[in-house]
């Protein structure tokens, strides 16, 4: 794949994991630093793996998901951390069997790609809060009920 | 919205040793050196400042370096916005591992044994632990004042509540305390008619209101007394709504930020949920707003990068004749100068730890023998639970709102008393949420997409923690050392620190526990608190487990007192040995009662300006004791 | 002909102050897409300074409305054609400019200046020309009664304000009586709304009328030009000065355009390329993008309703209206980092 249509599969991606749409996602600001660092870790030929099984799915339903990404001996680890990155702003270091089926990967570790990244989660978008010491909601705001986005 | 910071600063090595027109040397520059620092200036003095950390954080740029640091760590401690400095070690709950009994651990900054491992931490930074500190402010009850005379219990202050009530209105001013006098209703003390606090209290938060809901009104029965119990705001240190009553109608301004230029920040509480460790936009109040008013006066000077080494005193008078410092300047090597500083006056600020550290490095143990013993720190127990609704956690300041009815009372003969914190922000002390739970959710319940949304809506913002702070009394065992086997990279004596919960705090912990499954019952509130049995702080108590944790609220170390050989300082803070030396803070408190240490300590720091500048003006020349 | 620049009676003073409001109110949306313009984490010191100046902007708006209520008018800002279309264009002095959303850029730098410090046709003056009376696009400053003319400056329109507020509240008290009728509960003060620079009074005479007008000129523009207000704060002129030259002014700096204060470094390339005043029209149709476009206009309607309410006796409801403007920063932020399909990145259009 080229890499804009690479780049334009990863958000695809993005979206069917993390639920959130396009514009939210790019509203993050943080598109193409998470893309680039999961291609960093994992390499550029797992992650071509990781987006051409996501496009080859015939339809994007939680069922198939499961069963071909999240599933899978090598991908499974892989989407789940991104879903973990796109929630919580965090790279989570993979498991050692990861690293010694499918490694090495020299990048790998526990880490916080950019302190926006922390700032940008979307865990905090689905609780309908901020991230603490970001995005400040404003005085009192915390006096009345939430709003939380799927209720 | 803003105040200036130009700070004085001192470069001059060899023209500051011969310096001898200080009034006052002041070691530390947390919230008793800050006020110590601009009462002295105020009336005319000359005061030098020494701190043991690097300036970050003193301007805005700084500031924001520590935020956007606290951003981008994976462990958000209560001290991941600060650097490491090894020059200038801080205790960090990240270095700490369980203990067997007699293992000792020195690893970390203050050197522990088992069993029991304290989690207390304090701040080495420019502005102390006001830079991390959770800014509620509570007053201490009219009866933690003479717990011993009451209870049989603890020691008496040698001060009463009506002594330092004055000096607790002059830190609600000068710290901007939101709050409401009503709301301190039915507790054990009192206000001048017609005072209201700086600005009004901050709303409770959703949380709160929620639990207010499910136990308003509802009572517990402790010791044979009924308690109604209630959720009700804390006063805190924190901008908000100025109350145009106060000051006789005068109103209040608040304190902005900090900064050597001009900017706007700092106004009203914007709810960030991260008071503990760093508020982003400065509402919260720290000691850097009051050095900002004392270095505007031209009268203080700072040297940082100082770590005071060693008090010396002169065998003839038994005065203090000067402070040798440790000049470096990188933190991250250890070459430095060592110079010696003079003033009339020498004040330690450096809070309950490193006051008696410095003191007993120096090899000045008191006369009655009790420099660093009494430790104290409020023991917290956690409790939490997953409320019935949604209650929309992970929203506020760090805590609005709580639970203080059984702060006092009778039962206080036989187990310590508590203040329960509601917590906005979740489990996050108790099981590092939400981040543990994002983990939970996608690792083993394999959730993604809306479904992870929803879930982690199920999972967080449901939640509910209630700490409980538990006083715990004075025991001379509990206490602070040195020990030459263990020095950080300048060469100066680590903290040793030696702690067991007594039975008296544990009584009241086991209640706590008992107390938080009611409040849970009645919320119908699924309880979810769990005790690791590998968790450092474990103390088994009549065949239960309870996870202790340190609170933050150091005190006792340099005990208050009526006379020489029962105490290390006088009412004033001055120290029986030396009359020219003053240990001022939470080492001087003599019980903690279940209030936060930073009010308290911060009236003595009063107190002490007043008798320093009697002092320095020639009123007096011995210590005072009881009048 | 030239029509007067005499404020002639009550409504007419009333038109003034409604069209300062919208004045006021009309350089919030340039403020605030530049400041969302700029990269996360980035650019700390134009960050720090625009969101101050829109913080006040807020506060000259909230003064406005002060002196309407003081007179007994009644604040709207949910007027048709309250919030202008941009570009829309400011006076100054015979030609004019235009003011618009877009990019934190050098040349929204330069705008910035001009509207804060307008040249003026004189000290005191109040001085009209003539505008080409079917002149498209919105125009501010323009007299309230004659489209067709235009103050010189906006500091040229508020003196013909501060004079109508003397000569008025002069007649009325000849018979006895006051402009100022308004009921006094109306009026936002500093409990409800507070930052920095300058306290939120009620306006309840002709001397605390013309001391909020007084504030907000200096916050602006400086008194006579000069770097600091009587209670030492830096007008907006030069804090926005103070990017252009690169450095803070600090206390003491009494030369304009010298300060000698901390450097000012800006990474003009860490900023979003907001497509200048975007339109809805300007987004695919049917898009997420455009939905979320749609949804912040009816925010922004909300909010307007809310400072309506907050104006108009319920000024408890200002405190209602921050958790708002908070929430916009987040639709703002998530809108500019979304590239358009055209070219350039999204915007909110501000088009209530």
């Amino acid at each position: 794949m080229v890499d804009d249509q690479r780049f334009q599969t990863f958000l695809e991606l993005s979206e069917a994991i993390t639920g959130f749409g396009r514009v939210r996602l790019l509203g993050t600001g943080q598109a193409e630093l998470y893309f680039a660092t999961a291609e960093r870790v994992v390499g550029h030929a797992i992650m071509d793996e990781l987006l051409t099984a996501f496009a080859d799915l015939p339809t994007r339903t939680p069922e198939l998901l499961r069963l071909h990404l999240f599933g899978n001996e090598m991908l499974g680890d892989v989407v789940r951390n991104l879903v973990k990155l796109w929630f919580g702003g965090v790279w989570y270091q993979l498991p050692a069997i990861w690293q010694q089926a499918y490694g090495p990967a020299a990048e790998d570790g526990t880490f916080i790609p950019s302190p926006d990244a922390y700032v940008e989660g979307l865990m905090w978008v689905a609780i309908g809060a901020h991230p603490a010491g970001a995005k400040a909601p404003g005085f009192a705001s915390w006096a009345v009920a939430p709003q939380i986005p799927l209720s | 919205m803003h105040l200036y910071m130009n700070i004085r600063r001192r470069n001059d090595l060899d023209a500051l040793q011969q310096d001898e027109t200080y009034d006052a040397v002041i070691v530390g520059s947390g919230p008793s050196g800050a006020i110590l620092a601009l009462e002295l200036c105020q009336a005319g003095k000359r005061v030098l400042m020494l701190e043991a950390a690097t300036e970050t954080g003193k301007g805005f740029d700084g500031y924001q370096s520590l935020l956007t640091r606290f951003y981008s760590r994976v462990g958000k401690d209560n001290q991941s916005p600060f650097p490491v400095n090894p020059n200038a070690l801080m205790p960090r709950g990240s270095e700490l591992r369980k203990l067997a009994s007699g293992e000792t651990n020195s690893d970390s900054y203050i050197v522990q044994s088992g069993p029991y491992v304290s989690d207390t931490v304090y701040t080495r930074a420019f502005g102390g632990t006001s830079m991390h500190w959770e800014a509620k402010t509570p007053r201490m009850l009219r009866e933690d004042f003479k717990t011993r005379t009451t209870f049989a219990q603890g020691l008496d202050w040698p001060l009463s509540y009506e002594d330092i009530e004055p000096d607790y209105r002059r830190v609600e001013r000068e710290m901007g305390v939101a709050g409401e006098v009503e709301d301190h209703d039915g507790l054990d003390l009192s206000f001048p008619p017609g005072y209201v606090f700086p600005m009004h209290g901050l709303p409770l938060s959703y949380l709160d209101q929620q639990v207010g809901k499910g136990i308003d009104g509802s009572s517990v029965v402790l010791d044979g007394q009924t308690y109604p119990i209630k959720v009700r705001p804390y006063p805190q240190a924190r901008n908000g709504v100025p109350n145009d009553k106060y000051d006789g109608g005068e109103g209040f301004t608040p304190q902005g930020a900090v900064a050597s230029y001009q900017i706007d920040q700092g106004g009203r509480c914007q709810g960030n949920t991260n008071c503990v460790p760093l508020c982003p936009v400065q509402a919260k109040y720290h000691s850097g707003k009051t050095l900002a008013k004392a270095f505007a006066t031209g009268r203080l000077d700072l040297l940082s990068q100082a770590v005071a080494s060693k008090v010396s005193i002169d065998g003839a008078t038994g005065l203090v004749s000067e402070i040798e410092v440790k000049v470096y300047h990188d933190p991250d090597h250890s070459a430095h100068r060592t110079i010696k500083v003079k003033a009339k006056i020498f004040i330690l600020a450096a809070n309950a730890i490193e006051t008696p550290r410095l003191l007993l490095a120096s090899g000045l143990k008191s006369s009655s023998g009790l420099v660093g013993r009494n430790l104290m720190d409020h023991a917290y127990l956690l409790n939490w639970a997953l409320l019935p609704e949604v209650a929309g956690t992970f929203r506020g300041t760090s805590c609005t709102g709580g639970i203080v009815d059984l702060r006092a009372g009778s039962f206080r003969r036989n187990q310590a008393a508590f203040a329960v914190d509601i917590h906005n922000d979740g489990w996050g002390w108790a099981t590092g949420s939400p981040f543990s739970d994002l983990q939970q959710l996608v690792d083993q319940r394999n959730m993604f997409g809306a479904e992870l949304q929803k879930g982690l809506v199920d999972r967080l913002s449901r939640q509910l923690l209630l700490a409980f702070m538990i006083e715990v009394m004075p025991n001379e065992s509990n206490r602070i050392t040195v020990d030459p086997s263990y020095t950080d990279a300048l060469g100066n004596m680590r903290p040793v620190l030696s702690m067991t919960i007594p039975d008296y705090t544990m009584r009241g912990a086991a209640y706590a526990r008992q107390f938080a499954r009611t409040i849970f019952s009645r919320l119908g509130a699924q309880d979810c608190t769990a005790y690791d049995p590998g968790d450092y702080g474990l103390v088994p108590y009549h065949g239960e487990n309870y996870a202790i944790r340190g609170g933050n609220h150091l005190a006792g170390t340099h005990v208050m007192g009526t006379a020489k050989n029962n105490s290390v300082v006088d009412r004033d803070q001055r120290s029986w040995d030396h009359s020219n030396l003053y240990l001022v803070g939470g080492g001087s408190m003599p019980t903690i009662g279940t209030a936060n240490v930073t009010p308290t300590l911060a009236a003595l720091a009063y107190r002490s300006a007043r008798a320093i500048l009697r002092q320095l003006d020639g009123q007096t020349t011995a210590p005072s004791g009881l009048s | 002909m030239m029509p007067t620049s005499a404020i002639q009676d009550l409504h007419e003073l009333y038109d003034y102050l409604d069209a300062a409001i919208q004045l006021e109110h009309a350089t919030l949306p340039p403020y605030l897409v530049a400041l969302y313009s700029v990269h996360p984490g980035t650019n700390p010191d134009a960050v720090q300074i625009l969101r101050v100046v829109a913080v006040e902007e807020m506060l000259h708006l909230t003064i406005a409305a002060n002196v309407l209520n003081a007179v007994g008018g009644k604040p709207d800002l949910n007027a048709p054609g309250f919030v202008p279309a941009y570009p829309t264009h400011l006076p100054s002095g015979e030609t004019d400019f235009e003011v618009g959303t877009g990019a934190f850029t050098p040349a929204a730098l330069e705008t910035f200046l001009k509207i804060e410090r307008p040249g003026m046709s004189g000290r005191g003056a109040r001085q009209l020309i003539a505008k080409a009376r079917n002149r498209s696009g919105s125009f501010l400053g323009r007299h309230p009664r004659d489209s067709g003319w235009s103050y010189y400056s906006i500091g040229d329109f508020y003196n013909a304000i501060r004079d109508g507020l003397r000569t008025l509240e002069e007649e009325a008290r000849k018979s006895g009586g006051t402009i100022f009728t308004g009921e006094p509960s109306r009026q936002v003060t500093s409990e409800y709304y507070y930052s920095g620079g300058g306290k939120l009074r009620a306006v309840t005479d002709l001397d605390s009328a013309l001391a909020a007008l007084e504030l907000v000129i200096e916050q602006g523009e400086g008194e006579d030009h000069g770097i600091w207000s009587g209670d030492g704060e830096l007008s907006h002129y030069y804090r926005f000065q103070q990017l252009q030259l690169g450095r803070y002014y600090e206390p003491g700096d009494m030369e304009p355009g010298r300060p000698t204060g901390a450097e000012i470094k800006i990474d003009w390339d860490a900023v979003y390329p907001v497509k200048p005043n975007i339109k809805l029209s300007d987004f695919p149709p049917k898009s997420e993008l455009l939905g979320v476009a749609k949804a912040f206009n009816d925010a922004y309607r909300r909010f307007l309703d809310l400072l309506t309410q907050s104006y108009n006796g319920r000024p408890e409801l200002l405190l209602e209206a921050v958790p708002f403007m908070f929430s916009f920063r987040n639709m703002v932020n998530e809108l500019i980092r979304n590239p358009l399909p055209g070219g350039g990145n999204a915007a909110p259009t501000f088009e209530v």
